[in-house]
Order: C-alpha cells, then structure tokens, then sequence
C-alpha cells in the first residue's frame, strides 16, 4: 500500500504497518469508559446509528451496503447504476479499508450512537459533549480532526487522518 | 526585471541597453531562462514571414508558444548575437522546444513531417508539478485552491520556523494562527469584560466578582484556531493539492528543497513558483530582547496570563494588543518612540491614543529601550527594562511581567534561495518587486502578499492624485472636512465621557465634492466602514449622503447628517437625538 514512490509521494514514511485494536461500544457511557480504559492511546472514534436486531441501521451512511431495490434520499451515498439495481454503501467499509493503513498503533472504537429518535434529541451526550453533528463522524480524539458525512467516503481524506504524525 | 506596460503575455524583453560582457552575461541568462521556462519558445521578427509560418504551425496543433520579437526590443541585435553563441544559429525564427533547439523554419516543419517535432512535444518538462508554492497563509491557499480548480497539479509547502520562545503553529499563514483572528478573538473577549461591567448600570444583579481566566480564553481559541488548520488541510486535499509541512528553497531554476522538521530533505521541481512566504515579528537588536521578550508570534498561545506588560511599539498591532489587554484588566504600558500609527491619518492616531489613556493604558512617548534584564524567572517572570528619551540624556527603568514586541515585521525572502536563482528583492527590506503580474524578474517566478515591494499606479486616477499633491503643497486647500463627535446609545452610562466618538468624512472640492477619506473611532467601527467602502467606490459625494436617510437609533447614520466643516471652526459636540 506503499506503493511505488514518485516524486510527490516522497515524503510519506515506509514504516512497516501499525495495528489497531477494536472496541465496540453503545451509547455515550460505554464510549466515555472505552475512552477513560485507552487513555495516553491514540483513539480513533466511528460514530453510527445504532443497528437494530436485524444487523439494520437506521443510518444508511453510516454502515456497511444495504443494497437493495429503491432509492434513497441520503445525498451521501454513493451510487452505482446498473438498470434497476441500486447498490448503495454508506461509509463503513471505506473507513475500515482506510484504517488498514494507519501508520501508528491505536485503538479503533466504534459507537453506535442510539436509535434515530434519540439522534435527533439536540440535547443527547454525543452533541453536547463531543460536540458532534451528524453522523457518520470519524474522529481522531482529543484532536480537532474529524471527518463528518461525506468526508468519510473520501479515501484521500481518511488517508489524511490515518497517517497524521 | 518587469516587463514594459503594454507588452503583455506573449511578448517578453529580456535586457538593457548597456554595452559590455556584464550586458552580454545577463542577455544570456534570460535568454537561458525563457527557453527553460517556455515548452515552445520562439525568437523571431514581427516582420518576418517564416517567423509567421512557423507560428501558425504551432497554433495549428494546438500548443502555446512564447515569442520574442527581436525587431521590438531595444537590445535586438545583442540578442541575436548571443542567441548564435547558444544555438549556432544566427537567423530568425529561432525554435526551441522543451529545451531543445529546433532550428529555424525549414528544420521546424521538416522536423513536423518526420515526427521528431511530435516527440519533443510530447517530452514534458517532465516536472513534478505544474506550480509549487512556498507558504501556506493567506495568499498561498487562496492561490493553490484556484489553481487546482484549473486543473493544475500544485503543491504547497507551509514551515513555521519556532519564534525564539518557541512558539509555531499548523497551516494557514499570520492571518490565521497569530494574526487577524486571534486578536479579534481576545479583543472580543475584552468587549465582553467591558459589556459585563455595563450591564450592571442596566439592570444585571449577580454576587460573583467578575474576574479573566487567561487560561480558558487561551485554549479555547487554540482549539478554534487547530479546527481552522484541520480544515484548510482537507481542503487541500479534497482538491488534490499536495501539502508539504516542510521548509522550501530555491536550489536550481525549477527545483526546490523541502526540509521538514526532522531534518529530512526532499527534492521537488515544477514549471512555475509562487514565493509567499510572508513576514515575522522584527527584534530590536538590543540585549536580552530574544531571551526575554514575546512578540504577537507568542502572544495568542502564551500559557499563562502575561500580567503587568510594557508593549513596544506603535503599529496597530502593539495598540491593538494593548487595547485587549488593558480590556481585560492587566496594567499596560506602551512605549513610543515617534508617533503613534506612523502612516496614518495623525489626528485619528492621537484621537485613539487620548481614547486608550483615557481606559488606562500608560503611554511612555519619545522613548526607546536599550537593555531588558531578567529580575526573575516564572510564568510570568520579572524583566527590567532600561530605556533612553530620543530627545536628550533621560532614561527610565520600569520592571514587568512581559515585554511584548511590536516594532515591525520583516519578509521571509532572505533565506530561501532566492539569490541561486537570481530573484532581485530589495536589500534594504527584503521585499520583491513585482510587475502587473505579479512576476519576479525570473519569468517562471511568481510572488504574493506581504511581500510585495508597493508600486505607483499608472492609471488616471493616480496621475490625478499626483496633481493634487502639487496643489495641497503650494495651492489652496483642495479638500473640504465634514466631522463631528457622537455617543453611541449603547454607550449611555453614567460617567461615560459622551464626546469620544468622533466621525469625520474628506471630500474633494473640484470634484462634486466627492468622498475621499473616511475615518471612524467608535465601536463596531470595521462593520460601520465595509458598507461606506463600497458606497466610496461607487462615486459618493456629500450629496448622495444627505440624500441617504438615516437608519435610527444607529453610529452609523452620523454621516448621513454631517454639517459642520473643520474649516468653519464651529462646535461639535453632540446633544440628544
């Protein structure tokens, strides 16, 4: 993933790959104990819709292609067209291709952040305490880097945050 | 070197009319450099008809060309002979392609039936980028961004070199990081001290004795600061830019050398630069002035309140900074050695000075430092500062927590390199002079921003201007001064001196009396003016302002209903409404 160097590329390292270690979490208090138990690590924070039973989530941005017949209306999505099949994929797979290349070892959170009624809530933990807007957010915690909806479907800008120094 | 007014894109002339080897030594490097800089360059006679064919050939296929009219420049004849020692051919048109000599017009087309010409083409400069640019504040990003969306591919490198306390910052240049917003910032966060002491005398009750914590304000504008470095670096990259954290100079023609901050250097070449590297807080050059003194650099990150602080210097930037910190409750000191606000209009300057001594800030005038010591170390210390009278034997001590620096700023040109390439700055103040273009004497080379060395303007407008200024220096006043003070109602608390506020227009009376100055002291005073800059532009008279109506109860509506003129002598202050 390196890849061949040119001139322009030069001054991104070839170090060998770093690794992540994964936490799932729910809600904001199982998020703030993941945070507090990783202290001093570098923590890159996913927040999501929750999913439901189903493995659905009522953020299609947010998670893993839910394809399907039938448009959305997420403006988010990106789309590809063949005949009546819409294939649709929000933001998780590309955040997770994004994360194999991190350059330092960290930990990886992924929060579901609560059902949509719960979301909507301008007063809910996650926009008052971590200030977030709309999800998918892909933070790098403690640090004003962010990527907020469509951001986290660009892989140059993952790339970006993944291999801050 | 620039190029004549008048001769634009395609046409370049490259030298004087001076004799000798020295005249000879330069035709050459511009000579060189056109050909290094152009992929087709075209030495040629306007009046030539070969020089015309080849010309329609290249237009033909589509590629641009740059010419040289040998017949229109004043050195022609000198070019032609140094144009036979490089290409050992001594008649026009003379062809150059991606470095390569061609020939004249019969090698040229032949070399277009048999394919070299297609080949040469086709070997691009073979440069890494199409523009590098070398800072990354304010006119480098506005730059990069447009000519990304032109679909160039750019780079732009950004380095802080860490102040002498060691203070850097991310992406986007003074402006951003310890410049316009975090002054407006802490100047935001004094009004609001001042606002708090108001609102009692409207009614507010509360217990809490109302103190500053440095620390809060500090951090929070950091955070908002790093969140405007984050988003400058996604925009780059959502628009493909390349950016470098790492410190760019010139080493050849078309090649620089980035160093970051480990130390590790990279190589990088383009077809065209953009210098933009901006300036730094200029030191006084006397003892302990870089050990123990902060400049605006330090200022907006220090992390612990600068307490008792002599500010040195008189530009807006050590009053402003003054102004703030004496807003928000610290002792401040300034010392002047002249005027305050050199090249402003001096009655505004000395209007703002009485304002600030008024709210407390201590002016120490006509005095310069010679030596600051420290008393004791701490967060803030104790410094001693010793300064001289400019006016006689006198000398003062005072002792702070913080001297603050504020004496200048000086450009960043003298140690990237610019002299391999033979970019001529100004020795004297390390500026670039630039042309209509914003082109260096090296014609691949480009410069914006503080940088600039100023330029008269040629257009009417300043031609009038100069006629004026003959006649305001030994004719009849030319210009009629409507002023007058006022009191904002925001301002209406009792022991509030209400003849602060001071408002003044310029007209000029051979012209409609047409609006040429506009001056302000009071607050909200950039709000007030954007609007009345735009009206300026636009051709406003003092007529056009009577007719406005006023917008009531407002500062700004003063101007629509100014009558008093300087000249009559008459009395300003205001009464009610």
């Amino acid at each position: 993933m390196a890849g061949s160097q040119s001139a322009s590329q030069a001054t991104l390292e070839t170090e060998p790959m770093a690794t992540y270690k994964e936490v799932s979490v729910s809600g904001f208090e199982e998020f703030d104990q993941a945070v507090k138990e990783h202290q001093g690590k570098t923590i890159f924070a996913y927040f999501s819709g929750s999913k439901d039973a189903e493995g659905k989530s009522w953020c299609p941005d947010c998670v893993e292609g839910q394809s399907g017949l039938g448009l959305s209306d997420s403006p988010v999505q990106k789309r590809t067209h063949d005949f009546n099949i819409l294939i649709l994929t929000g933001a998780e797979p590309v955040v997770r291709e994004g994360l194999k290349h991190v350059t330092e070892d960290c930990v990886f959170i992924y929060c579901q952040v609560g059902d949509r009624s719960y979301w909507k809530d301008p007063n809910n933990d996650f926009r008052q305490k971590l200030k977030l807007t709309a999800v998918p957010t892909l933070l790098k915690y403690g640090t004003p880097q962010k990527l907020v909806e469509s951001e986290c479907l660009q892989a140059n800008l993952l790339e970006m945050i993944f291999t801050e120094d | 070197m620039s190029s004549p007014p008048g001769r634009r894109a395609r046409v370049s002339s490259p030298g004087t009319s001076r004799q000798g080897s020295d005249a000879r030594e330069e035709v050459r490097r511009r000579l060189k450099d056109l050909i290094d800089a152009n992929r087709v360059m075209i030495f040629s006679k306007s009046y030539c008809p070969h020089s015309t064919r080849v010309k329609e050939l290249f237009s033909s296929l589509g590629v641009d060309y740059n010419i040289l009219e040998l017949d229109q420049v004043e050195d022609g004849a000198n070019v032609q002979e140094v144009l036979k020692e490089i290409s050992n051919q001594k008649t026009v048109p003379n062809i150059f392609v991606n470095k390569v000599h061609v020939g004249g017009c019969d090698r040229t087309f032949q070399a277009h039936h048999n394919g070299l010409l297609q080949k040469l083409l086709q070997e691009d400069l073979a440069h890494d980028f199409d523009l590098i640019i070398i800072g990354g504040g304010s006119g480098g990003l506005s730059c990069a961004k447009e000519a990304a969306n032109l679909g160039k591919k750019v780079m732009v490198l950004d380095f802080v070199v860490p102040s002498p306390q060691g203070s850097s910052w991310g992406l986007g240049g003074t402006c951003v990081n310890v410049g316009c917003i975090p002054k407006k910032l802490m100047h935001q966060a004094a009004l609001l001290g001042q606002a708090l002491q108001d609102s009692r005398r409207f009614g507010w009750e509360y217990n809490q004795q109302v103190k500053h914590n440095w620390e809060v304000m500090t951090e929070a504008i950091q955070n908002h600061i790093s969140s405007l470095n984050w988003g400058y670096r996604l925009t780059l990259r959502e628009k493909g830019v390349t950016y470098v954290n790492a410190y760019g100079e010139f080493v050849e023609l078309h090649k620089i050398k980035a160093t970051n901050k480990k130390g590790q250097e990279t190589f990088y070449t383009a077809s065209k630069f953009v210098i933009a590297t901006g300036e730094r807080p200029r030191y006084l050059g006397i003892q302990g002035d870089k050990e123990y003194c902060i400049t605006s650099d330090d200022l907006f990150s220090l992390p612990y309140c600068p307490g008792r602080t002599l500010v040195i210097g008189s530009s807006y930037v050590g009053l402003e900074c003054a102004g703030f910190l004496a807003g928000l409750g610290l002792d401040v000191t300034v010392m002047v050695r002249s005027v305050l606000l050199r090249g402003f209009d001096q009655e505004m300057a000395e209007k703002v000075g009485s304002y600030m001594e008024q709210q407390g800030v201590k002016f120490q005038r006509k005095f310069t430092p010679v030596l600051v010591q420290q008393m004791e170390k701490g967060s803030p210390g104790v410094l001693k500062v010793v300064a001289k009278s400019t006016e006689g034997p006198e000398t003062v001590e005072g002792t702070y927590n913080t001297v603050l620096l504020a004496i200048g700023r000086d450009s960043c040109t003298r140690k990237i390199g610019l002299e391999k390439i033979g970019v001529k700055i100004n020795e004297k103040n390390g500026k670039i002079p630039v042309n209509d273009v914003e082109q260096t004497n090296v014609p691949h080379v480009y410069a914006i921003g503080d940088i600039l060395e100023g330029k008269p303007e040629l257009t009417p407008v300043a031609i009038q201007a100069g006629k004026l200024l003959a006649r305001r220096l030994f004719g009849a006043s030319l210009e009629k001064v409507y002023h007058t003070l006022f009191w904002p109602l925001e301002w209406t608390v009792a022991g509030r001196d209400n003849n602060t506020c001071y408002a003044k227009i310029i007209c000029n009376k051979f012209d409609n009396e047409r609006v040429v100055g506009f001056h302000l002291l009071g607050p909200n005073a950039g709000e007030i003016t954007q609007g009345f800059a735009a009206a300026m532009k636009c051709g406003l008279t003092k007529q056009l302002l009577n007719d406005t109506i006023g917008i009531h109860p407002t500062c700004g509506e003063v101007f629509t209903t100014l009558e008093i003129t300087k000249s009559s002598g008459l009395e300003i202050t205001q009464k009610g409404c």
